[in-house]
């Protein structure tokens, strides 16, 4: 049994005085795809800061291929992890070619130049996400499905051995929200990814973590979690669980959820 | 064509530099401008008149105005705000408090007093802002920029209140002061700009990636490995210095730290070394002709700089504002 790649340890958060994380147990191991939920204000966001190190925990430690998070310079923990976040303001007539090519600021040292292999790594990205032919285009220009291939794109440029998404899918087509997730599964590391849309998390991730009220409440297959009294308890909601067929024949089903409506009558 | 841009502006710089040394109350051939430069006599008057007065205030002209177009693209970019300037963080409006000071309350009036007290005004400035937008470490634009605003209204006031109280020709020494001038530029004392915008320039070019990941984002910078608070601090300190250097030796001068970086960012895109050099560059190049102006729209009087380079600025700006709609809607 191989160490976790990232693993959690009684991790708290709070913010002001105000607890938003508490007491988080949880690893995840190499090469997974896991899917974060849980209802508006669980606390899914401000656990992914704290993976990104974007905030620090109050309490409780991450480790990172089992060391303390904390011990890695910003750079090096960035040549690790990548990030897509979810929505990125920009207003200086930055090209779509620039913003992809930020992925390689974490291999950059002050001197360094971009050079050609970087410059193919960049353009093979944007090819990967099929923006080819926007690659002049101004970044604000863009619809948001191509605003989050772009960010994927970047991401793959990063080359990183983890990947972490906060909601990235939030206000995209269908066809956007899975074309995305596939291309993030595509790119062949772990996964970390928040998702609202419960079908799609479910179809996807080899694994659910389910925050409610800034706790873990479960971690499992998405067989195992996703049920009609999980749904009930945690998200409010009454439905129905079926079994469907998953992404390849031979993978055990994925549970699908057939809401019910009409609370109000 | 883009490869020309840097080579194009340099060749541009050099000439309007020597048509700079040529023209003013007295007008000088190219031959005398050169003579003077590659072979210098002091006892000829036309040779001193180049080396002594204008060199050095061209020169100043040039640094003044690639500094403050760097100060300008710095706090932009940092603060993501197209429209942060260096006057925008109480820094010259801290400069401009501390020459009344000196003037209303001491009497001082010599050139290099003025420029002291700007800088030790400028600094306060600075200090404060520091202090207020970074308690407890928590560096967030907006309280950068409502600081800035509320230190420059603070300082305004004071300034007022002392004016209020000051004699007529102190308050036009004053005034005078803070339009902006590069009469007092000479060669005792130009090296201090010139090393700072130099020095300015290679740290800019250096943090050049860390600068451009903060045009996404903190958030975004962060997860590329970007000490964010560090660097905003760092930039703002440069840019800060920059900004008191330049005030110091000539003045309050509008508009330069504004327009240029925007002007440049119309034809090409600020994340790239060609585009940050250009912006040096045109603000040093910009500058150089609002000094020629100023010595020349009116005969043996000078204008001040900062009426000039915010009336030409500020129309060119529009025109180009417009002219771009216009391209953008057809």
């Amino acid at each position: 049994m191989t160490s976790p790649q990232i693993s959690v340890h009684n991790l708290s958060l709070n913010l002001g005085n105000k607890p938003v994380l508490s007491g988080l147990n949880f690893a995840i191991a190499r090469g997974q795809f896991i899917g974060l939920i849980g209802p508006n204000g669980a606390g899914k966001s401000s656990l992914l800061r704290c993976l990104y190190r974007y905030w620090e925990q109050t309490e409780g430690e991450i480790l990172y291929a089992g060391k303390p998070v904390s011990d890695y310079p910003r750079r090096a923990y960035a040549r690790q992890v990548a990030v897509v976040l979810q929505e990125i303001p920009s207003q200086f007539n930055l090209a779509l070619f620039e913003v992809v090519a930020m992925g390689v600021t974490p291999h950059k040292t002050l001197f360094s130049t971009v050079n050609a292999d970087d410059k193919l790594r960049i353009l093979e990205a944007i090819e990967r996400v099929g923006l080819s032919h926007k690659a002049q285009q101004q970044f604000d220009s863009l619809s948001g499905g191509e605003k989050q291939r772009a960010m994927i794109a970047r991401a793959m440029v990063q080359q990183p051995e983890l990947l972490i998404m906060d909601e990235p899918t939030s206000h995209l087509d269908v066809k956007y929200q899975i074309q995305i997730m596939e291309l993030a599964k595509a790119m062949g590391v772990t996964v970390i990814a928040s998702f609202h849309d419960l079908n799609l998390a479910a179809a996807l991730s080899d694994e659910l973590l389910v925050l409610a009220q800034g706790t873990l409440v479960a971690q499992g297959t998405p067989l195992d979690i996703i049920t009609p009294d999980l749904l009930s308890d945690i998200f409010g909601v009454c439905a129905e669980v079926e079994t469907v067929p998953g992404l390849h024949r031979s993978a055990p089903g994925v549970p699908h959820i057939r809401y019910h409506y009409g609370y109000q009558l | 064509m883009k490869a020309l841009l840097i080579p194009g502006l340099i060749l541009a710089c050099i000439f309007s530099l020597l048509c700079a040394l040529s023209v003013g109350a007295v007008s000088l051939s190219w031959g005398e401008v050169w003579q003077a430069l590659s072979n210098y006599d002091s006892s000829i008057l036309t040779q001193k008149i180049v080396v002594e007065l204008r060199l050095p205030r061209t020169l100043l002209a040039f640094f003044a105005g690639a500094g403050l177009a760097i100060a300008g693209l710095i706090l932009q970019t940092v603060t993501r705000n197209p429209l942060a300037d260096p006057y925008l963080f109480g820094i010259s409006s801290g400069a401009s408090f501390g020459v009344v000071l000196l003037v209303a309350l001491f009497g001082v009036q010599s050139a290099l007093a003025l420029s002291g007290a700007a800088f030790a005004g400028s600094a306060v400035a600075m200090g404060l802002l520091l202090l207020i937008a970074f308690h407890k470490g928590t560096a967030l634009v907006e309280n950068m920029l409502l600081s800035g605003v509320a230190l420059t209204f603070l300082f305004s006031a004071f300034t007022s209140l002392l004016l209020y109280w000051s004699d007529p020709q102190a308050i036009s020494a004053i005034i005078f002061w803070s339009l902006g001038s590069f009469s007092r530029a000479d060669w005792q004392w130009l090296w201090l700009p010139a090393l700072v915008v130099l020095v300015g320039c290679v740290l800019m070019l250096l943090m050049r990636r860390s600068l451009n990941a903060l045009l996404v984002g903190d958030e975004s910078a962060v997860t590329l490995g970007v000490n964010v608070h560090r660097l905003r601090l760092g930039m703002l300190i440069l840019a800060s210095m920059l900004t008191a250097v330049i005030v110091a030796a000539c003045g309050g001068v509008g508009f330069v730290g504004l327009m240029i970086p925007h002007i440049v960012r119309f034809f090409i895109s600020q994340v790239r070394t060609v585009g940050m050099l250009a912006t040096a560059l045109s603000g040093g190049l910009m500058m150089l002709w609002v000094d020629v102006l100023a010595r020349t729209l009116i005969d043996n009087q000078e204008l001040p700089i900062g009426v000039i380079t915010s009336a030409i600025g500020s129309v060119f700006f529009l025109s180009l504002l417009i002219a771009k709609k216009r391209a953008a809607s057809i």
